[in-house]
């Protein structure tokens, strides 16, 4: 295990894919009519294997960035690459959604309908790569690797907030994503369960070679996980500051008090805090 | 020494014991300090020690796989935990408990705070009672945890029971959840303010009509009348239950029912979900179907009786019809209702089209569609008696209607009692199902306890 530990350090965990190019990416809702403008000429590189970690105010445009690397959406204009390949861009404003990037939604979305283990077979049955048999198999295991043996058969409505983040994470991981999307999961948690989230998610990470894609609005939150930091705009959105988070990985809660954690959050609080006020000015309500 | 006495004497299962055993019990307890955030065991790890929170914040969850009414908890000063140390059979933590702020707490020796316990003979049975009465009403836990404190003297020690206690299942099934509801129903108010809302209103109807005979209640049939008739071998007015033309109506009304409740159904749900599922289908569709649903079903009869030959197809589209627009709108209303996220979520995995039709839309909208299918029988039964008593030959509404032409009162009333009980037990099988198809949501609301 420490073998694999040392290997992540700061390079993130060696993925080889999951590169994400943001390029000069407009989204404007509604062009013809009320045309509210939510990315604003957007550039963004994200490395391979990265952790990085969008901040900012509420309603500033986050989701609609996310929601046009997933697919969910069409883009003005403008082009994201992942690993050098084109999702969406011009002549084709709207990525398909895929298995390779997966989105963790801000509100969870198991289906309650189906068992933790349904919910976490469901990519690989819906793909139909697998028979049944190795992917409940496959699936068992997985869950069992990130503690939710003896979940199995409860539905997501049974199990606390805190299993079925992680649930859904299992759930996302079974297809070998390059790409895992978070939209502030951990947002409706308590701070107790937060922090076993946050090391939970980091174990995962560690052992999977993904890209991640993380939006908060905890700025604590995005420089205990990450390796870049992303402060954004108020609305329309737009890199502000990027940081390189220079903590080694693997981390843990022992971060949180060391003097560079507290000097990169006193370097970023005030850039996010007037964006906060700007937005709060301007009376911006979430999306 | 004497601090730990006072400590452990404000525990509510160490209350009681004996001076002598509060002794022994300080003695056996040891203190430790933990630091904010450190775990102070997790569930799954053998349970040795019993626990008694001193001071600051400690949070307690239980392993959600035990069926506990609330896993989560903060627990307070003077709160002992880790009482799993003396259960009997295996002996593990049910629980994950965390410090979330630095905490003192003192913890005693299970197996041998169990045996002070047997020494004290007086007391030493009250406080393992105590015990199995805080796990079961401070953690919330079922009697299958909470029976598991050894609370007759005699049976301390005994420590191993026989595996099939362990081996209990995970998942409450179908059957002990709708037990577990009926006796919690009973247990409740609710029945017993039932029997009294009935005895009010027989009460009202026997006052007004037999004893007070006040103006304009004074015609109707009274209560004794109607039961009198209804449970004569020989009815006066030709109908009891007795006679088989009482069953034969019952018989011919639910047919009707049935086949318009079904045919709505087979039609209406898969109308609704294409409503709900495509917006140009439902730019075509919909218009025409609100220009319909609002005209009253009554309005509808010469129609029915103009196109449908007979008495029995008009009754029975007349039925249908009102079923099916309750049915078509609550399903379309149940797949608007499904967050985008679920349709998103599919999408990401690598579901279709189709796929996410029959994976998402479709168990999405379930439980819309149950409360439209309720609703659904509720109208069948109305529109029949309306369709009853302008066609056909048999039937409950026609019996009302007939019986009113030919002045038999009691029997008016017999057929409308008759269909509520009727109405009412469709309506509940409607709902049984429902719940019976739906198990997901039916233990989401067991959990949250409504
Ligand atoms: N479908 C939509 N149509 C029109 N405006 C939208 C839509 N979705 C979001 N918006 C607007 O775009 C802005 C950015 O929203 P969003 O990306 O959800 O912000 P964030 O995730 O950063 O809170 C908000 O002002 C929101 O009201
Ligand atoms: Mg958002």
């Amino acid at each position: 295990m420490s073998a694999v530990l040392e290997k992540v350090r700061t390079q993130g965990n060696e993925a080889r894919y999951g590169a994400i190019r943001i390029d000069d990416v407009v989204k404007i809702y509604d062009p013809e009519g009320a045309a509210v403008m939510a990315v604003d000429h957007c550039t963004l590189d994200i490395k391979a294997g990265e952790i990085c970690m969008i901040v900012g105010p509420s309603g500033c445009g986050k989701t609609s960035l996310l929601n046009a690397i997933a697919g969910f959406h069409d883009i003005t204009s403008g082009a994201i690459y992942m690993d050098g390949e084109m999702l969406c861009g011009p002549g084709k404003p709207k990525a398909d959604p895929g298995a390779d990037r997966i989105v963790v939604f801000q509100n969870g979305a198991l289906f309650p309908w189906k068992t933790n283990l349904e919910n976490v077979a469901f990519g690989p049955m819906m793909q139909g790569k697998l028979s049944k048999k190795e992917i409940i198999e496959k699936a068992r295991s997985m869950m069992a690797d990130a503690g939710l043996s003896g979940t199995e058969h409860n539905y997501p409505g049974e199990v606390s907030s805190g299993l079925r983040r992680r649930v859904e994470i299992v759930r996302a991981l079974m297809n070998d994503p390059k790409v895992l999307l978070f939209d502030e999961p951990y947002r409706a948690l308590d701070s107790l369960t937060r922090s076993v989230m946050h090391e939970s998610l980091l174990d995962i990470y560690y052992k999977n070679k993904v890209t991640i894609f993380f939006i908060t609005h905890d700025l604590e939150e995005a420089i205990f996980l990450g390796h870049k930091l992303v402060i954004m705009t108020t609305r329309p959105c737009r890199p502000k500051k990027v940081l390189e988070v220079d903590i080694p990985h693997p981390r843990d809660y022992s971060v949180l008090t060391s003097p560079r954690f507290r000097e990169l959050l006193e370097e970023t609080a005030s850039v996010v805090h007037e964006e906060a006020r700007k937005s709060f000015a301007s009376g911006e309500k979430e999306g | 020494m004497e601090q730990v006495e006072r400590l452990l004497k404000r525990t509510l299962p160490f209350q009681v014991v004996s001076p002598e055993t509060l002794d022994g019990i300080a003695e056996i307890s040891r203190h430790e300090v933990f630091k904010a955030g450190q775990v102070i065991y997790g569930a799954g790890q053998p349970a040795e020690e019993v626990y008694v929170l001193v001071s600051g914040r400690v949070a307690h969850r239980i392993d959600p796989d035990i069926k506990a009414r609330v896993h989560e908890k903060e627990l307070q000063v003077g709160d002992v935990f880790g009482w799993a140390a003396i259960l009997e059979g295996e002996k593990v933590r049910l629980a994950d408990v965390a410090c979330i702020e630095a905490a003192e707490v003192l913890k005693i020796d299970g197996a041998r705070l169990l045996e002070l316990l047997r020494k004290d003979v007086n007391f030493g049975e009250a406080a393992l009672k105590s015990f199995s009465q805080l796990i079961s009403q401070q953690y919330y836990l079922p009697p299958s945890v909470s029976e598991r404190v050894p609370t007759t003297l005699s049976k301390v020690g005994d420590t191993r029971t026989p595996a099939s206690n362990e081996a209990e299942p995970q998942t409450a099934s179908a059957w002990t959840l709708t037990m577990y509801r009926a006796s919690a129903w009973l247990k409740s108010p609710d029945p017993y303010l039932m029997m009294v809302g009935f005895a009010l209103m027989l009460g009202f109807w026997y006052l007004t009509v037999e004893v007070l005979k006040l103006p304009r209640f004074e015609d109707l049939p009274g209560l004794t009348t109607v039961v009198k008739e209804w449970f004569a071998e020989d009815p006066v007015y030709g109908m009891s239950i007795y006679t088989a033309e009482y069953y034969q109506h019952i018989w011919v009304s639910i047919r009707r029912v049935a086949i318009a409740f079904l045919l709505a159904t087979v039609l209406g749900v898969p109308l609704g979900l294409f409503l709900g599922w495509s917006r140009s289908f439902r730019e075509y569709v919909f218009p025409v179907f609100e220009l319909l649903r609002p005209i009253p079903i009554l309005a509808w009869v010469p129609l029915a009786i103009i196109m449908f030959s007979g008495s029995e197809t008009p009754v029975i589209f007349l039925t249908f019809l009102a079923s099916f627009f309750a049915t078509a709108l609550n399903t379309m209303l149940g797949v608007e209702s499904i967050d985008e996220s679920y349709t998103r979520a599919a999408a990401c995995l690598g579901a279709n089209r189709w796929q996410v039709f029959k994976e998402v839309i479709v168990p999405g909208s379930m439980p819309y569609v149950f409360t439209g299918l309720q609703i659904s029988v509720g109208v069948a039964w109305f529109s029949l008696v309306a369709g009853e008593m302008v066609s056909g030959q048999y039937g409950l509404g026609y019996v009302i209607n007939t019986s009113y032409t030919m002045v038999r009162y009691p029997t008016i009333i017999i057929g409308m009692v008759t269909l509520g009980i009727v109405g009412y037990t469709t309506s509940a099988m409607v709902r049984v199902a429902g719940n019976y198809m739906m198990q997901w949501r039916l233990r989401e609301m067991a959990l949250g306890g409504r």
